[in-house]
């Protein structure tokens, strides 16, 4: 497992930008470290990647294959986005037919704008961070780490990126990421960790969702179909993130989300053949009010 | 290697930014040797000495055309940042030698020079200890070590300079007087086969002493 122990870092003789760090990333996990501007949170991926080395402590059990997406990436030169993923894949010891191939087929699935012969200098900034999302899965990630990859991306990306993130942990390996607004983690980390004065904090699973508006809502499958037991909702809800929890009751399918995640929820619904039966905001420091006599509670009583 | 060596190629070509460097070796290479007759030697030394110059320029060039992201992507898709470095070198040594094929042969072409295996040799052999130096003064003289531009460029200039004009300085200003000196080729062999071995021992601590502030730095 990766592991840092008593991590610091400071340039020269300046101040510590981390200080004393411990955390753990278990593979088959999603961590991330969420803090304000500033708080050192790239630093401490880019120790973790082994882009920098800590002034003191240790890094231990970093894997051999890791994707780095970093916040900002500036493409640079004419070349095409293809051939730069086709570089990079050979660079990672594919060949280059492997590495083309591999390359189309991320491009294709993260739909970059302008096409894949777009000049890289060209690209917009949700784009070129999509060609770097895409250098970072050219081989399967062991450790795939992102900073900041929700406010690079452009918001249609984001369903895309939390399957992948979802993708790489199923398969075992370890997902890093952070992001500036603590609150907003679009997908449900196993792991938080907290960044701020140079230290690091565990928080707790109940911490998180604390303040996180919920949405509440109903879906019927018009075929009649009733959800299974075991996968109620079926493999696309696995692709969204902030599901909180997922009840089928006899034909409906109640799906708790988290509220910034509740538009992509339904539209891929809709997509999918659902229809809504009923939306509603459940909002936590007013149980009460919030359960008064709407629809979806109606029709979870009748049930 | 060869994966890096092709990408580091391939953005070079792309934002052209061995043309400078090409035209001040190409336009020393005019002004120093066209029309010149006699023996090679020195023609050689002005040969070497512009692709002292050229290689310099060519390595601090192309070791910061990647954005500090970008160089992070690419040390951590090939997880170690001396095998990134080593890419480098190899990029610039191999377009180096490209250059000292055409120093080797356009004086020859544009003079009346008597030429005889051991001045090709020695043509070679100079010219590979001057690109080898300026490899060793570019590589610290980059991104990689000066965080502003304008430093970096300053601290080339200042060390070229000093290469070039100490008196009797190994590697570069003593070859290039001995070349400039003598008319034997024969003769100038094993001095520069020194010189070559001097200019190898710099680079090697100049990629060294790089990669130490590199890492240091990051």
């Amino acid at each position: 497992m990766l592991r840092l122990e008593a991590v610091s870092k400071r340039y020269g003789r300046g101040e510590w930008i981390v200080r004393d760090v411990h955390a753990e990333i278990p593979g088959g996990e999603i961590t991330t470290f969420a803090g304000g501007n500033g708080s050192g949170k790239s630093t401490l991926l880019r120790i973790l990647v082994g882009v920098s080395r800590p002034t003191s402590g240790v890094v231990s059990g970093r894997p051999r294959l890791i994707g780095y997406v970093p916040d900002r990436f500036v493409p640079n030169g004419r070349m095409s986005a293809a051939a730069y993923l086709t570089h990079m894949g050979r660079i990672r010891g594919l060949t280059t037919r492997a590495a083309e191939t591999r390359a189309h087929h991320l491009l294709d699935r993260l739909s970059l704008v302008g096409g894949k012969e777009a000049r890289l200098h060209t690209l917009s900034k949700g784009n070129a961070q999509k060609v770097a999302l895409a250098q970072a899965l050219l081989v399967e990630p062991e450790l795939l780490v992102l900073d900041e990859p929700w406010s690079g991306l452009g918001a249609s990306a984001h369903g895309i990126l939390a399957e992948i993130m979802s993708e790489v942990a199923r398969s075992g390996g370890s997902v890093v990421f952070t992001d500036h607004r603590e609150a907003v983690t679009r997908v449900l980390p196993s792991r938080a960790y907290t960044v701020g004065n140079g230290g690091v904090v565990l928080r707790s699973p109940q911490a998180q969702d604390e303040h996180r508006p919920v949405t509440e809502i109903v879906l019927v499958h018009p075929d009649g179909a009733h959800p299974d037991g075991a996968h109620p909702g079926g493999a696309w809800l696995d692709g969204i993130g902030g599901v909180r929890s997922v009840e089928a009751c006899g034909a409906h399918l109640v799906v708790r989300v988290d509220r910034d995640r509740a538009d992509s929820l339904l539209l891929t619904a809709l997509q999918k053949g659902w229809s809504v039966v009923a939306v509603t905001r459940e909002d936590r420091s007013r149980d009460d009010r919030s359960h008064d006599a709407t629809d979806a509670v109606a029709a979870r009583s009748a049930r | 290697m060869i994966a890096l060596i092709r990408y580091s190629f391939a953005v070079v070509l792309h934002t052209q930014r061995y043309l400078a460097p090409l035209l001040l070796f190409t336009g020393l290479m005019g002004v120093l040797t066209v029309n010149g007759n006699g023996p090679l030697p020195p023609a050689y030394a002005s040969s070497a000495g512009a692709l002292f110059v050229a290689s310099t320029w060519l390595t601090v060039a192309l070791i910061s055309l990647d954005s500090p992201a970008q160089r992070a992507i690419v040390v951590v898709s090939t997880g170690r940042s001396a095998k990134v470095l080593a890419g480098s070198i190899g990029t610039v040594l191999i377009s180096c030698l490209a250059l000292l094929v055409f120093g080797l042969f356009f004086p020859l072409w544009m003079g009346s020079y008597q030429v005889g295996p051991t001045d090709l040799l020695l043509g070679t052999v100079a010219q590979l200890t001057c690109a080898l130096t300026g490899i060793a003064i570019g590589l610290p003289c980059s991104r990689l070590v000066f965080r502003r531009r304008g430093h970096a460029l300053v601290a080339a200039l200042a060390l070229v300079m000093a290469a070039l004009f100490t008196q009797g300085a190994p590697p570069v200003n003593r070859l290039l007087r001995l070349m400039a000196t003598s008319p034997d080729s024969a003769d100038l062999l094993a001095p520069a086969t020194g010189m070559l071995a001097a200019a190898l021992v710099l680079l090697a601590a100049s990629a060294w002493i790089t990669q130490y502030l590199t890492t240091r730095r990051e």
